[in-house]
C-alpha cells in the first residue's frame, strides 16, 4: 500500500470469496444441513412486561415429531447472557421485560412441527405496567426494570465553565434532536446449526462477530469448558454490529445437547425483527453558545438513550456518544451528560457507528443552524472551529496526530461548490433542490480501559502453503480480501501461495472482535510484527538448502528466489518438505489495539474522518425527499482494497440515507409495529443516487506508524445531518426528528409559500 | 413421551395430501411428491438442497429468493408447489454448471464490486439476467425498475449499478 502505482491493480482485485458468492455455491451457516438434523423454534414473550405465572410444555412434548422442549429449568449454567453484563435471561423464569424475551424452545423433525409445538406451549402471564419511553422510566414512581433501577449507565464529560460561556455568548442556539430505532436489516437473518459432539461438547455453526466471545458466553451458560465448544462463525450474510451479541446460539446449543442431534434454527424476518438488536433511539438536547465571529464558546448536551430491556453494550455506546458529542471541533467549554435507560422496548445495542451517528446529527445540526443565525457560510463556521493536527482528542486525551478533519472539510467543500452551481438549475415547477455538508470524526477500536486484544499467526504448512490465521469474521466487509492483499504485499508472495484461515475457534488464534472498524487495522499491525521473523525463518531454511546467504534471498511467487534473479528458485513446497516433524515454521503475535497514553476511560486514539455532501430533490406537492447526490471525502489512512473501501463508504452512506428518510423500527406500547420489509422500509435501488463519489484521502501525519484505519463505520455517521441541511437549503425548514416526515416537509413548504422559502436560502 | 407421540400422531399429519408435480430445473427434469401448498423456496432449499437461492423476508419484499419461472422473474417464497407444475425453473445454480469462465453477469459482479456479504447476490443476479435477456441495453431508469424488487443492505447499490453497466459494455463488445 506504499506504492501508488499498484492502485490500478488493487482496484480490480477480486475478492477470494467472490466466485462462490456470485455463483451461489457459498454455503452460509444458515444453509447447512446435517444428518438427523432437527429444527428449532423459540417461544418469545406475548407481552413486553409481565410476570410468568406458569409454563406448561406437556402438549408440545407430546406432539409427534418433537424431540426436545427446553425452559429455564434446562439451563445448566448461568441463565444469562450479555457481552459485558449477562443480564438477559437465556430463558425467562418468572418475568419478561420485552417482547423478544425467550421463554421456551423446541426441536422437532420439521419447521412446521416445531411451529405447531410452540403454539402448544402454554404460558400464563400477569401483565405489568409497561414503560415504553425512557423519560417515563426516569420518573420517580416508575416501576423498576433493572436490578438497580432504571438507569443502566451515566456518562459525562466536562471542561471549562459552560454556564459562564453561555452567558457571554452572542448567540445561543437550543434544539432537541430525536433519532429513531434502526434495524440492521442484514439480509441473512440469524441462523445456523449446533451439532453435538462425542466428547459432550458442541460445534456451533452460527455467525457472530467474535467467535471466542460466543465460546466464552456459551461455556458459562452450558456449564461446559470452553475447549469443548467450537464456534464456526463465518461467513455471514451481513451483520453491521447486529450479530455481535449472542442471538440464537444458546437455544440451538441447549436443544442439541438435550436431544443429542444437530439442531438448526434460522429465524424468520419477523422473529429477527422482534428479538434482534437495534440502534439506540436517542433524544439529545443541545445548547450551543457562539461569539459574533463564529467561535463556538460552549456546547452543552444532554443525551437520553433508550437501551430497552437489557444492557448488552449500551453503556459502551453511551460512552462513545459522549466522547464524540463535540466531534472534530475544539470547543473551550463543554458539558455533555448522557444516561442510558432501561425500558420495556426492544434491546438496543451494537450498530455501525456505535452512538456516533446520533450525536453527530445533533452536533452538525447545531453547526448549520448557527451558521444561519450568524449569516455565515457553514463551511467557514466549521473551518473556524475545527481541530488542528496536533490538538488533543475530544476527551482531552492525546491521540495519534491527524489533520483528517481539515482535509475532509476542504475536500468536501470543493465538491459542494461545484454541486451548488448546478443544483438550482435542475429545479422544476414542482421540485426544489438543496445541498448540505456535514463532518464526523470517529474513533476506531474499543477505547482506553477496555480489553481490546489482537493477534494473528503465520505458518508454513506441510504442503508448503503460507497459512495466515486470524480470529476475525467475514460479515461481508471483505476481511478475507484485506488479509490476502496485506499479506501478499508484506511478504512478497502470491495469493496462490496463501491459505487464509478465519472464523473457526478450533483453528484460529484470538484476534479480538470484528467490530469497531478494527479488522483491517489489526491485520496490518499483526503483519508488521510477524513479517520479518517469518521471512527470516523461511529464508534460513532456503539458504541452508540452496547454500546461498540469507541476505541474497527473498520471498516471491511460489517460493524463494535470489534477489538478483538468475533463475535461483526453491518452492515453498520443497522448503516445507525439508522441515522435520518436530520443527515448524510458525510465528504468532499478540498485542493490544493502540490506545491513548492518558488514563481517560473509553478515550480513543486512532480516528477516521468523513465529510459528506448531500443533494436532495424535494417534491413540494408530496413532501417526498429524494437524495440525488451522496458523496464523501474520507480520511482513514492508506487504502488497502479500493473496491472494498468504496463499498464500505457507499454502503454505509446508503444505510444512513435509510436512517434519515425512511427507517424506523416503530414500537407502540413497547410492541413492534413494523415486523417485516413491508412496513420497515430500507433503501431500494430507486432511493439512491445513481452515482456516488468517494474521495480517498490517504495521507497520514509524517512518521505515522499506525497504517490504515478501518472504514467499516465512517461512511455511515455524518449522512443524516448533511441530508437535513440539504432539505433546509431547499425549503428553509429545519428537521430535528428522524426519519424525516414527508408530511412535515409538505406542511412546512405550504406554510412558507413557494416564493418565501426560496428567499431563505443563504 | 413415546406413547403420547403415537397417540397424537393422527392429529398432526399434514392437512394436504401429497401431490405429484414435475418441472424442469436448470435443464434437468424433476418429479416430486409434495404438499401442493409447499413454497418453492422450501422445495429448493430444503428438499433439493439447492441453497444458492436465499430466504430473507418470506413475503416477496426483498428478492433474495428470486428465480426464473418460464423466464419470468419471481419470488420463490410466494410460489407454491402446484403453481410450478410443468414449468421451467432457472436458479442461480444453473450458472455454476458451466465450469471455467464465468458468464458475463457474474464476472461483472465479481470485478465491479457488485456484492459484499453476497446474500442478496444470487437473487440480484437472477434479476439482472432477467433484465439483460430481454433488454441488453437498458437505460438508467430501466435498470432501476428491473432491480427495484431486490434489496441489498451492504453495497448501497453503487457496485451493483457499476456491474450492470459493465455487463452492458461487455455485451456491446461481444456484438
Amino acid at each position: 500500500m506504499h506504492h501508488p502505482q499498484q492502485s490500478n491493480a488493487k482496484q480490480k482485485k477480486i475478492r477470494p470469496d467472490g466466485r462462490s458468492k456470485v455463483t451461489g455455491s457459498l454455503k452460509y451457516l444458515s444453509d447447512l444441513s446435517f444428518p438427523d438434523m432437527l429444527y428449532g423454534k423459540i417461544v418469545r414473550s406475548s407481552y413486553p412486561h409481565a410476570r410468568i405465572l406458569s409454563i406448561n410444555t406437556e402438549k408440545a412434548e407430546a406432539l409427534a415429531g418433537v424431540y426436545g422442549v427446553i425452559t429455564h429449568e434446562d439451563v445448566p449454567g448461568l441463565n444469562g447472557f450479555g457481552i459485558i453484563t449477562p443480564d438477559q435471561p437465556v430463558l425467562c423464569k418468572d418475568k419478561v421485560l420485552y417482547v423478544g424475551d425467550a421463554i421456551a424452545a423446541v426441536a422437532a423433525t420439521s419447521i412446521e412441527i416445531a411451529e405447531q409445538a410452540i403454539q402448544l406451549i402454554e404460558v400464563d402471564y400477569e401483565t405489568l405496567p409497561v414503560i415504553d419511553d425512557p423519560e417515563k422510566a426516569l420518573k420517580e414512581d416508575a416501576p423498576l426494570l433493572g436490578k438497580d433501577g432504571n438507569v443502566l449507565h451515566r456518562a459525562g464529560h466536562k471542561k471549562g465553565d459552560v454556564n459562564k460561556a453561555l452567558d457571554e455568548s452572542y448567540v445561543i442556539l437550543e434544539e432537541t434532536y430525536q433519532v429513531p430505532r434502526q434495524m440492521h436489516a442484514y439480509m441473512e437473518t440469524e441462523g445456523g446449526v449446533v451439532v453435538p459432539e462425542e466428547d459432550g461438547g458442541i460445534s456451533v455453526y452460527i455467525g457472530t462477530q467474535h467467535g471466542f466471545k460466543d465460546r466464552f458466553q456459551l461455556s458459562r451458560i452450558l456449564g461446559i469448558e470452553e475447549e469443548k465448544i467450537r464456534i464456526i462463525s463465518s461467513p455471514m450474510g451481513g451483520s453491521f454490529g447486529g450479530k455481535d451479541e449472542l442471538n440464537i446460539q444458546p437455544y440451538g446449543a441447549l436443544l442439541a445437547l438435550k436431544t443429542g442431534r444437530p439442531v438448526k434454527i434460522h429465524q424468520t424476518r419477523k422473529e429477527s425483527m422482534i428479538s434482534g438488536l437495534k440502534r439506540h433511539p436517542m433524544k439529545i438536547s443541545v445548547k450551543t453558545g457562539v461569539d459574533q465571529k463564529g467561535n463556538i464558546l460552549a456546547y452543552q448536551a444532554k443525551i437520553v438513550a433508550d437501551t430497552g430491556a437489557y444492557a448488552t453494550l449500551g453503556p459502551a455506546i453511551l460512552d462513545f456518544a459522549v466522547e464524540h458529542a463535540t466531534g472534530p471541533y475544539i470547543i473551550p467549554n463543554v458539558e455533555v451528560e448522557g444516561v442510558s435507560v432501561y425500558t420495556n422496548n426492544g434491546v438496543s445495542g451494537e450498530f455501525r457507528g456505535f452512538g456516533g451517528n446520533q450525536v453527530t446529527f445533533a452536533l452538525e445540526g447545531q453547526m448549520d443552524r448557527i451558521a444561519e443565525k450568524l449569516n455565515l457560510d457553514p463551511v467557514e463556521l466549521r473551518r473556524r472551529n475545527i481541530r488542528k493536527a496536533t490538538d488533543l482528542g475530544p476527551l482531552g486525551q492525546r491521540i495519534a496526530e491527524t489533520d483528517g478533519a481539515s482535509n475532509v472539510l476542504e475536500s468536501i467543500s470543493k465538491s459542494l461548490q461545484i454541486k451548488q452551481q448546478k443544483s438550482k438549475r435542475s429545479e422544476t415547477r414542482y421540485t426544489v433542490r438543496g445541498t448540505g455538508i456535514a463532518l464526523t470524526m470517529h474513533g476506531g477500536g474499543l477505547g482506553y480501559g477496555r480489553l481490546d486484544p489482537a493477534g494473528g499467526r503465520l505458518s508454513l504448512t506441510e504442503k508448503g502453503k503460507i497459512e495466515i490465521a486470524f480470529g476475525f469474521e467475514e460479515v461481508g466487509q471483505g476481511i478475507i480480501a484485506v488479509i490476502e492483499t496485506i499479506v501478499t504485499e508484506e511478504l512478497g508472495c502470491s495469493p496462490d501461495d496463501l491459505s487464509i484461515l478465519i472464523g473457526d475457534t478450533k483453528y484460529v488464534p484470538s484476534s479480538g472482535s470484528t467490530t469497531a472498524s478494527r479488522g483491517t487495522s489489526m491485520v496490518w499491525h499483526a503483519m508488521q510484527r510477524m513479517k520479518e521473523p517469518f521471512k527470516r525463518l523461511i529464508l534460513e531454511k532456503a539458504a541452508a538448502i540452496l547454500d546461498i546467504p540469507v541476505m541474497q534471498l527473498q520471498l516471491s511467487n511460489g517460493g524463494v528466489i535470489a534477489s538478483e534473479g538468475g533463475g535461483t528458485f526453491i518452492s515453498y513446497e520443497v522448503i516445507a518438505k525439508s522441515i522435520g516433524d518436530k520443527e515448524k515454521i510458525v510465528v504468532s503475535t499478540n498485542f493490544d489495539f493502540p490506545t491513548t497514553p492518558d488514563e481517560i476511560d473509553s478515550g480513543h486514539f486512532l480516528y477516521a474522518f468523513s465529510g459528506v455532501l448531500a443533494e436532495v430533490e424535494i417534491n413540494v406537492l408530496t413532501g417526498n425527499v429524494r437524495v440525488v447526490a451522496l458523496d464523501q471525502a474520507v480520511a482513514a489512512g492508506p487504502v488497502v482494497n479500493e473496491m472494498g473501501y468504496v463499498g464500505q463508504i457507499e454502503g454505509g452512506g446508503v444505510m444512513a440515507l435509510g436512517y434519515t428518510l425512511m427507517e424506523e423500527a416503530k414500537m407502540v406500547d413497547s410492541k413492534y409495529v413494523t415486523e417485516n420489509f413491508d412496513s420497515y422500509l430500507i433503501p431500494g435501488i430507486y432511493d439512491v443516487p445513481y452515482k456516488m463519489n468517494t474521495e480517498k484521502i490517504e495521507k497520514l501525519a509524517k512518521g505515522d506508524p499506525y497504517g490504515p484505519r478501518g472504514v467499516g463505520e465512517i461512511g455511515n455517521v455524518a449522512v443524516a445531518p448533511a441530508i437535513v441541511k440539504a432539505i433546509h437549503d431547499a425549503t428553509g425548514h429545519w428537521v430535528s426528528k428522524l426519519p424525516v416526515s414527508s408530511e412535515e416537509i409538505v406542511t412546512a413548504v405550504s406554510q412558507r409559500g413557494k416564493k418565501r422559502w426560496k428567499k431563505v436560502i443563504h | 413421551m413415546e406413547e403420547s407421540n403415537t397417540l397424537s400422531k393422527t392429529e398432526t399429519e399434514p392437512v394436504n395430501e401429497q401431490t405429484s408435480i414435475s418441472f424442469s430445473l436448470n435443464g434437468e427434469h424433476m418429479m416430486l411428491e409434495v404438499d401442493p401448498t409447499r413454497r418453492l423456496i422450501d422445495i429448493l432449499r430444503d428438499d433439493l438442497a439447492l441453497t444458492g437461492t436465499k430466504i430473507s423476508c418470506g413475503i416477496g419484499r426483498c428478492g433474495a429468493c428470486s428465480v426464473l419461472i418460464n423466464n419470468q422473474l419471481v419470488n420463490a417464497c410466494l410460489v407454491m408447489a402446484y403453481q410450478v407444475d410443468e414449468s421451467n425453473i432457472t436458479t442461480i445454480e444453473t450458472i455454476d454448471k458451466e465450469k471455467g469462465t464465468l458468464p458475463i453477469i457474474q464476472r461483472a459482479f465479481l470485478e465491479e464490486g457488485g456484492f459484499q456479504c453476497g446474500y442478496c447476490t444470487p437473487g440480484m443476479i437472477m434479476a439482472v439476467k432477467s433484465l439483460i435477456d430481454e433488454n441488453p441495453n437498458p437505460t438508467e431508469d430501466e435498470i432501476r425498475q428491473a432491480l427495484s424488487g431486490n434489496l441489498c443492505r451492504c453495497t448501497g447499490y453503487g457496485g451493483i449499478i457499476r456491474s450492470v453497466e459493465r455487463v452492458i459494455r461487455d455485451l456491446q463488445v461481444e456484438v
